[in-house]
């Protein structure tokens, strides 16, 4: 039967790891369940060869260290393939299919990198900005020679700079907005983020000696290649972020990294039934939480990215406050200074508010696809194909996954449902909270039916 | 096309077959990392012979799959090479073999 626990935490990155923290030194019984081989999550990834490790990786090194001394019981390489009525998870591991069943759920899934479409964005060679900072953080890799990077965000920064420091040539940082005259408008909000901002100059400063061009207003149009990438199509974007007809240049590199931010992993919060609201500065789809962060689900919180794209910093805060509240609806005192976490709280989403308001991707960025140009990686469904399905009457993302198997595929939509819903919402002239994204079922993940069938 | 990659200091080497050819790795790297190390970038045809390979790197596009010791469709992004390992680059081109 399944396993009981107090507390199961689902994501091991910041927020889980944070909030286990808590809710375990208060004397909860807590699980922290994760589906890669080690705990982190993406921005404590640990690197699997003998290297010295960034100050994040110490870091996260230590918060995994505390969290085993506070007697958290984990599992790794364990994926929630679903989550059923009295809070009971569906877990599966290379030992199988098991099930748990928790009196609180805090979740602490994190986000992916929001990927967009042009021509030629299949192409090997075009990878998100998060497979390449994976790569050089967890694999100490490389992988390419000549490098573009085209998004927006001093994360593109810190990426080129590693990237150069690591022996890579980039040929271009592009950004696709002009942030550079909005951003005195919030000197309170970067008011005390000192590391940040010396983390950025220090990588403004890598690019400047090694005659990086960082062009700000500019994207990708489109890349090229036989088999893989061979040279990209770069232009200046208007106000709205469209590039300007007439002025395109071509540049040679093998490599495009596309860093136009993160969509919220929200999966299992919708499946549970938690009433989401559309917020674009925060990646998309969001949960409802009160000040504690339980959602509209009783016993349910969810912290970090998962719950709006904030930033490993404030996904810490968030699940220090969730697990100080799992712990106190369960009859614990955690010994937390509550004021003082909800005042750090306060000063850090003064700055990711400033970040949402200068580095939201501008809407001309999800305008680059031809109606040749396939939208649904997976089962190969093109910009055409989905126009003609909301042609034929389509006026639901759901309803243009029914009729062209788009968002059908092994990511479950993962990577084309926020680009099909804004076909539908322009072609429909309807709002993007309208046409909805895709009602995510169980299995979540693609799992062998021989293993779900033992279990039944 | 080969690409000489930077690498970094690599640790304890081990060796996994590529489509019958051995390929050297280093313990601790995925699948993907290794192919990406001897220069591989295409390493997936689809159904319409489009070339696919590492995409998301963190398992959520499934475009990296590849057979591993006779099972298909495993991530390349995930999953740690192993001595002796078998790999087989997946074509699902439905006719004829575009590569």
């Amino acid at each position: 039967m399944s396993e009981q626990v107090e507390i199961a935490i689902v994501g091991a990155g910041p927020g889980g790891l944070s909030a286990a923290l808590v809710a375990a030194r208060a004397g909860a019984h807590v699980l922290l369940i994760d589906h890669y081989r080690q705990v982190g999550g993406q921005y404590f990834r640990q690197p699997v060869l003998p290297v010295s490790l960034t100050t994040a990786q110490r870091q996260g090194a230590a918060l995994r260290q505390q969290v085993l001394e506070a007697g958290v019981k984990i599992y790794t390489d364990t994926v929630v393939w679903g989550i059923f009525q009295d809070r009971v998870l569906g877990l599966y591991s290379p030992k199988g299919i098991t099930y748990v069943q928790a009196q609180v759920i805090i979740l602490a899934t994190g986000a992916y990198d929001r990927p967009i479409a042009f021509p030629g964005w299949t192409l090997p060679g075009v990878m998100t900005a998060g497979a390449v900072q994976t790569l050089l953080k967890e694999q100490r890799l490389v992988p390419g020679q000549r490098f573009l990077l085209t998004g927006t965000g001093p994360l593109q920064l810190v990426l080129a700079a590693e990237l150069v420091r690591a022996g890579a040539k980039v040929v271009a940082v592009l950004e696709a907005n002009r942030f550079l005259a909005r951003v005195l408008r919030y000197t309170d909000a970067l008011w005390g983020q000192w590391g940040r901002l010396g983390e950025a100059s220090r990588s403004w400063l890598t690019l400047q000696l090694q005659r990086v061009p960082y062009r700000m207003g500019w994207g990708i149009v489109s890349v090229e290649g036989a088999r893989q990438v061979e040279r990209a199509t770069i232009a200046p974007l208007d106000a709205q972020g469209y590039p300007i007809a007439g002025r395109e240049e071509k540049l040679e590199c093998d490599t495009v990294a596309l860093g136009y931010g993160f969509i919220p992993f929200n999966t299992l919060a919708r499946l549970l039934g938690v009433q989401h609201v559309w917020r674009p500065e925060l990646g998309g789809e969001v949960p409802i939480r009160d000040a504690h962060l339980q959602t509209t689900v009783s016993q349910v919180y969810a912290v970090g990215d998962c719950a709006g794209i904030g930033g490993a910093r404030l996904a810490q805060l968030e699940g220090q406050v969730a697990g100080y509240a799992a712990a106190i609806h369960l009859g614990y005192r955690p010994t937390t200074d509550l004021a003082a976490l909800n005042k750090a709280v306060e000063h850090e989403r003064r700055f990711q508010k400033m970040y949402h308001a200068l580095f939201t991707p501008p809407p001309g960025v999800y305008a680059l696809s031809h109606d040749d140009t396939v939208i649904c990686r997976c089962e190969e469904i093109t910009q055409g194909e989905i126009r003609r399905a909301i042609a034929s009457g389509a006026h639901t993302t759901n309803e243009v996954k029914l009729l062209t198997r788009a968002g059908m595929g092994n990511c479950q939509g993962r990577m084309c449902a926020h680009l099909i819903a804004r076909w539908v919402a322009h072609e429909t002239g309807r709002s993007l909270e309208q046409v909805g994204g895709l009602p995510p079922r169980p299995p979540l993940v693609p799992i062998p039916v021989a293993d779900l069938g033992r279990t039944l | 096309m080969s690409r000489n990659l930077t690498r970094f200091g690599r640790g304890e080497t081990l060796t996994i077959i590529v489509d019958g050819t051995p390929v050297i790795a280093h313990r601790g790297e995925t699948i993907a990392g290794a192919l990406l190390a001897t220069g591989r970038r295409a390493w997936r045809y689809t159904h319409h012979g489009q070339p696919r390979g590492l995409f998301c790197g963190i398992g959520v596009c499934f475009d990296c799959l590849v057979t591993v010791d006779g099972v298909p469709n495993v991530r390349a992004c995930l999953t740690l090479v192993a001595e002796g390992m078998v790999i087989h680059t997946q074509n699902e081109t439905s006719d004829e073999r575009t590569s």
